[in-house]
């Protein structure tokens, strides 16, 4: 507890200390070719680095004279449509230094804006994301932006920047427990987000069973999270949009990034194929685990193997300054046996082309065409009866949406997609001397397809709305027999009363709903403002796990005649307020969201390679609701953030049939249900070349189910469990801590990055789970399982030419 | 060190389990039921106890229940008492020769001396088919950290599985017998003298062992159905005596419901439960008893009627690809609790 209050004492006396910025009033400069136009001017222009040359995207332009802003494309253009007069511009962009550019325009041109990064002039960090005020101007709700530069800032987990995780600080998300892929925003389940990686979904985000996020940090541009009101572009997810944008690579000059640490090692080059119009960036990330593994004696380990790598590719054309492609290619891969003869592997593959264009000043459009893919595999080769179990999904589609504004203030977007769903939900294959029979669950096939439109407006500068709708429609298609169940009877193998057989692409069931999303803003003034906002979602497919994280080898499963979509409805309030020139930032947003549908499972369901996996799920209600509260520090030596969350994500499960019923139809809590969750970051930049940070995260203990009693059975102490989820594991608290120094290189070719990190710094065993168990030896007990139960030191090292 | 630092990151991830105290509810005196009437020969048991609050203290024994009214019913309204017997509290047999017969179903009725009635559903007793041979295999357990590593052999039976039903099996471990070996020249006097004292005799004895049937090993035919397989049917763990010379176990195969497949699946699961991130969570071990009082008690545990097919093996120390060094009990073999000098009558490795 004291610690806690230290560093809060810290994290606040710094807040004091606001570094200033001085430099001379730049000199005015006449823009265009002056032919005497007083309208309509055109002056286009392009962000880059002033050292690396590279495109600076979404980078922000404002014109404080007609309360414009701008942001950077891809490549890093932009345009503006200005009157013949003088106007002072400001480019700002995350991590670098603010250029402030008076102009006169008189006619069409063109400016170049070379922007120097922060550490090579100030002590100062920046983390806002593209634009300060976007918190308190724009209509969005519980979007977040997280760029590279802000995630840099946290305290790395095992050396690396970690995507997940960084997005885990935020207010009203947070994860199941240490070693657990996915996120839980707002009370959803880890499957009610829609992850996305250059447009293309990804249904496994990560590596060694999520102890590392399965994206390499230097191959990501930015990434946002959408956690209340999803633009209507969105969907097929309940809960959240993440969305991650991959980098383009230099169209002026190649570069090469490495990074050793002490788990993995990384290398990413850039440069341009053309110069000046064709990019490719290309990284590839492998863990060093196993062959340090083989080395040592310890049978465990030895018989141990954890491999993993990522690799990505992005090949990015700015062929014109009004049509753009990019290409992105996303594989990850994992293999891991810890001292058995049972190997678990798991791949993504996703593949996606963008194209974006400007037919014109008002009207431009952005295609999608995406192609991904999830495997697993389960081998055993204990030398009796081997086996390989083996599920894939493939998830191809395309999507395109234009946008037409009618002034910077006032524009629609709309657009539709099409997407179609393969499932093979588990095979089952013989070893060569296994003597078990070949096993297939039957595929399954299903299309979604929506139609989205939104418009967004000003009315003034005080009101701001922005309202959509989006069609969801879904088809769960053949070829599939589809077993039929006695009217008023659980479904269950006994009431199974015969089959329906379908033939390909024949229609076995529809759904289809209407999603609107709406949200207000009111501005009290610059920097304080209200939101409202409602959303409706709708979910096609889902995660089914009996585990409380994403196993590798968990199924997903499409909606079909008993499983029915999930419906989420959010209904949200926030209250935006920036100090001191933006830098300080604070919020306080509410929400309460109602689930239909979601999967629960009834007790101790087989979920493995089963045709009728309907018999063992139950539908359940999900009521979730909150406060959070977050206070970000944007700006100075000292940078972080506190963010602090109250919420509930209940689940109750109600069916005709008492016995199928949990917790007697009461509502329980989820098991990811942590009412109080307190994460508070600081990051102290010592000086110009050294920093350290640290993050202190406090939550609820997560639900827990105790026995009731023990009883005896076949020699075994057996615990009799009753009602799920009515414990609580004691509360959860640790301290990650990082120092980096930057090595600056002669000149600007090179510089290198030490950063050492400590996990848990307190060496707190918190704990993973808590089990009951009767182990020879032992009397029958309560258990721990703690993850990261010592402070776990680590070093990396990366270079940058 | 930096192999250490691998070393940790793995326990870390799946080694850090420890004890962990916490306060968990007291528990209600549950009657649990254990039982399996077969169409083997009896007697067949019918195990009844109270359930205690979870716990490692003494306080919270399981405690046999004494006394009670036992009754298995067939379909047919053929009613059999099971009784008690002397030194084994809580145990109710079948009177001698009683078999469960095949294609008939039984329903088990109870009456515990404070009153309570409580009656099982109905179980079938299925056919099984006969185990058509035994194997094994040699199995080691490394033990993390490097220390000695544990190992046994696992016996391995070819079933033929019928091609017209749904069987669901269950596998126990019945009598064993081993011949033990002493070093009975090697005894000394009891402390503090200890001084050598030569014995003549014995070397070698019969012992009878008590296989112990916590492992769960039950099978479905989902995945064989029709076909001839081999299945892992039993584990004996070796403890440096038991494989010495020649080990002899009776292998009892069970076909056993859907309901209490079901059940065992989970009483399996819970028992090897392993603390891993990806456990199931916990669920709750419906039985097919009921109270006949209170609809609304719960009754732990599970009443299965089975047919029984029962085959012997003879496991030969030379099948053993890796044994634990042999134990030394220095003194008369026959000093050993449970072991003669006589092989029991049926004893015929070569059979």
């Amino acid at each position: 507890m004291m610690k806690k209050l230290l560093l809060l004492i810290f994290l606040f006396s710094g807040f004091a200390t606001l570094a200033q910025q001085t430099t001379p009033p730049p000199k005015r400069q006449v823009v265009g070719r002056d032919i005497g136009q007083l309208k309509g001017i055109r002056i286009s222009g392009r962000i880059i680095d002033e050292i690396t040359g590279e495109a600076l995207v979404g980078a922000t332009i404002t014109v404080p004279e007609l309360d414009l802003t701008r942001i950077t494309d891809t490549n890093g253009f932009f345009e503006l449509v200005l009157d013949r007069a003088e106007y002072n511009l400001t480019f700002r962009y995350v991590g670098y230094e603010t250029v402030d550019y008076p102009i006169t325009a008189v006619g069409d041109g063109r400016i170049s804006i070379r922007m120097i990064q922060e550490d090579f002039q100030l002590d100062d960090v920046v983390i806002y994301g593209r634009d300060p005020e976007k918190n308190i101007r724009s209509t969005d709700m519980g979007a977040v932006t997280l760029s590279m530069n802000t995630m840099r800032e946290l305290p790395p987990f095992f050396g690396e920047v970690d995507i997940v995780r960084s997005l885990a600080t935020l207010p009203g998300v947070s994860q199941v427990g240490e070693a657990s892929s996915g996120l839980n925003v707002r009370g959803g389940g880890v499957d009610q987000n829609l992850i996305q990686f250059g447009g293309a979904p990804i249904y496994n985000p990560s590596h060694m069973f999520g102890l590392f996020t399965a994206f390499n940090p230097d191959v990501v541009n930015d990434v946002t999270l959408y956690k209340a009101v999803v633009p209507a572009r969105f969907g097929g997810r309940s809960s959240a949009i993440l969305d991650i944008v991959p980098k383009a690579g230099s169209v002026d000059k190649w570069g090469v990034d490495l990074m050793a640490g002490t788990y993995t090692g990384k290398v990413s080059v850039n440069g341009p194929l053309i110069k000046d119009k064709v990019s490719i960036l290309g990284g590839f990330r492998i863990s060093y685990i196993n062959w340090l593994l083989q080395t040592l004696t310890d049978p465990v380990l030895n018989n141990s193997n954890a491999n993993f790598y990522d690799g990505n590719l992005v090949i990015s054309a700015p062929i014109s300054e009004n049509n753009e492609f990019m290409y992105s290619y996303y594989t990850s891969y994992d293999d891991f046996a810890f001292a058995s003869d049972t190997t678990i592997s798991w791949k993504n593959t996703a593949h996606s082309l963008q194209w974006k264009s400007k037919f014109s000043e008002k009207l431009s459009m952005e295609a999608l065409g995406f192609y991904s893919g999830y495997n697993f595999g389960v081998f055993n080769r204990s030398g009796i009866n081997d086996f390989q179990i083996n599920s894939d999904i493939l998830d191809m589609g395309g999507k395109l949406f234009l946008t037409y504004s009618f002034s910077p203030t006032n524009k629609i977007t709309f657009g539709g997609e099409y997407k179609q769903l393969e499932i093979q939900p588990g095979e089952l294959i013989p070893g060569e001397q296994g003597e078990v029979l070949p096993r297939k669950v039957q595929n399954e096939f299903g299309r979604e397809m929506a139609g989205h439109f939104q418009h967004e407006f000003e009315l003034g500068e005080k009101l701001g709305f922005s309202y959509g709708l989006r069609y969801d429609f879904y088809q769960y298609l053949g070829a599939r027999s589809v077993r039929q169940y006695a009217e008023n009877q659980p479904i269950s193998d006994g009431s199974a009363i015969g089959e329906i057989n379908y033939s390909d692409g024949e229609v076995i069931q529809s759904y289809d709903g209407f999603g609107p999303r709406a949200s207000i803003r009111y501005s009290f003034n610059k920097s304080t403002s209200i939101k409202a906002g409602y959303n409706k979602m709708y979910q096609f497919i889902h995660l089914i796990s009996n585990t409380a994280t994403i196993a590798p080898f968990d199924l997903w499963k499409l909606s079909d005649n008993y499983l029915k979509p999930q419906i989420a409805d959010q209904y949200s309030l926030g209250f935006y307020k920036n100090f001191k020139g933006n830098i300080f930032e604070t919020s306080i947003e509410i929400y309460y969201k109602d689930l239909q549908n979601v999967v629960e499972y009834k007790d101790g369901a087989n979920l493995i390679v089963r045709n009728h996996i309907e018999t063992e799920l139950v539908p359940a209600q999900g009521q979730a609701y909150g406060a959070e509260l977050y206070i970000k520090k944007n700006l100075g030596r000292l940078t972080g953030w506190i963010s602090y969350t109250y919420s509930r994500a209940l689940r109750r499960v109600i069916t005709p049939y008492e016995e199928e019923n949990i917790n007697d139809g009461e509502w329980y809590a989820s098991n990811f249900d942590k009412p109080n969750d307190l994460t508070v970051i600081g990051n102290y930049k010592v000086s110009t070349n050294t920093s350290i940070s640290a993050t202190v995260a406090y939550s609820t203990g997560r639900p827990v189910t105790f026995p009731q009693a023990k009883f005896d059975y076949s020699g075994n102490s057996l615990a009799y469990f009753d009602n799920r989820n009515q414990d609580r594991m004691p509360d959860f608290f640790r301290i990650d801590f990082a120092t980096n120094f930057k090595l600056k290189g002669s000149g600007k070719f090179f510089e290198g990055d030490w950063t050492f990190s400590v996990l848990n710094v307190l060496g707190r065993k918190n704990p993973y789970s808590i089990f009951f168990g009767d182990a020879p030896g032992l009397p029958p007990q309560s258990l721990r399982l703690a993850l990261l139960g010592v402070p776990l030191p680590s070093l990396s090292y990366a270079i940058k030419f | 060190m930096f192999r250490n630092w691998i070393y940790l990151f793995f326990f870390l991830l799946f080694g850090c389990i420890d004890p962990f105290p916490v306060e968990v509810p007291e528990g209600e005196q549950l009657l649990t039921v254990e039982g399996l009437i077969h169409s083997g020969p009896g007697p067949h048991t019918i195990v009844l106890s109270r359930s205690a609050t979870y716990g490692s203290d003494l306080q919270s024994l399981i405690r046999p229940v004494v006394g009670a009214t036992v009754i298995v019913r067939s379909e047919d309204g053929e009613v059999t008492f099971l009784s008690e017997r002397e030194g084994v509290r809580g145990a109710y047999f079948t009177p001698t020769g009683w078999r469960a017969q095949i294609g008939k179903a039984y329903t088990l009725f109870i009456e515990t001396p404070d009153g309570g009635l409580f009656s099982s559903l109905p179980e079938r007793v299925e056919s099984v088919p006969e185990i058509q041979s035994l194997g094994i295999r040699t199995v080691t357990i490394p033990q993390p950290g490097g220390g000695p590593e544990r190992s046994g052999v696992q016996i391995i039976a070819d079933i033929i599985d019928p091609a017209d039903q749904n069987n669901f099996y269950f596998w126990r471990l019945g009598a064993a017998n081993y011949i033990l070996e002493t070093r009975p020249e090697l005894y000394t006097t009891p402390a503090p003298d200890r001084t050598p004292a030569p014995k003549d005799c014995c070397a070698v004895c019969y012992r009878a062992d008590i296989p112990n049937n916590r492992g769960v090993f039950i099978a479905v035919d989902d995945d064989f159905n029709g076909l001839s397989t081999r299945i892992p049917v039993g584990f004996v763990e070796d403890d440096g005596l038991r494989f010495v010379n020649k080990y002899r176990v009776d292998v009892k195969q069970y076909s056993i419901s859907q309901n209490a497949y079901r059940f065992l699946r989970l009483v399996k699961q819970q028992a090897e439960i392993s603390g891993s991130i990806f456990d199931p969570p916990p669920a709750n071990i419906r039985g097919n008893m009921i109270s006949l009082n209170n609809p609304d008690e719960v009754v732990l545990g599970y009443f299965m009627a089975a047919g029984e097919a029962s085959r012997r093996i003879y496991i030969d120390q030379a099948e053993l690809t890796f044994k634990q060094n042999r134990a030394i009990i220095p003194d008369d073999c026959r000093v050993v609790p449970n072991a003669t000098i006589d092989p029991p009558f049926d004893w015929n490795p070569n059979e």
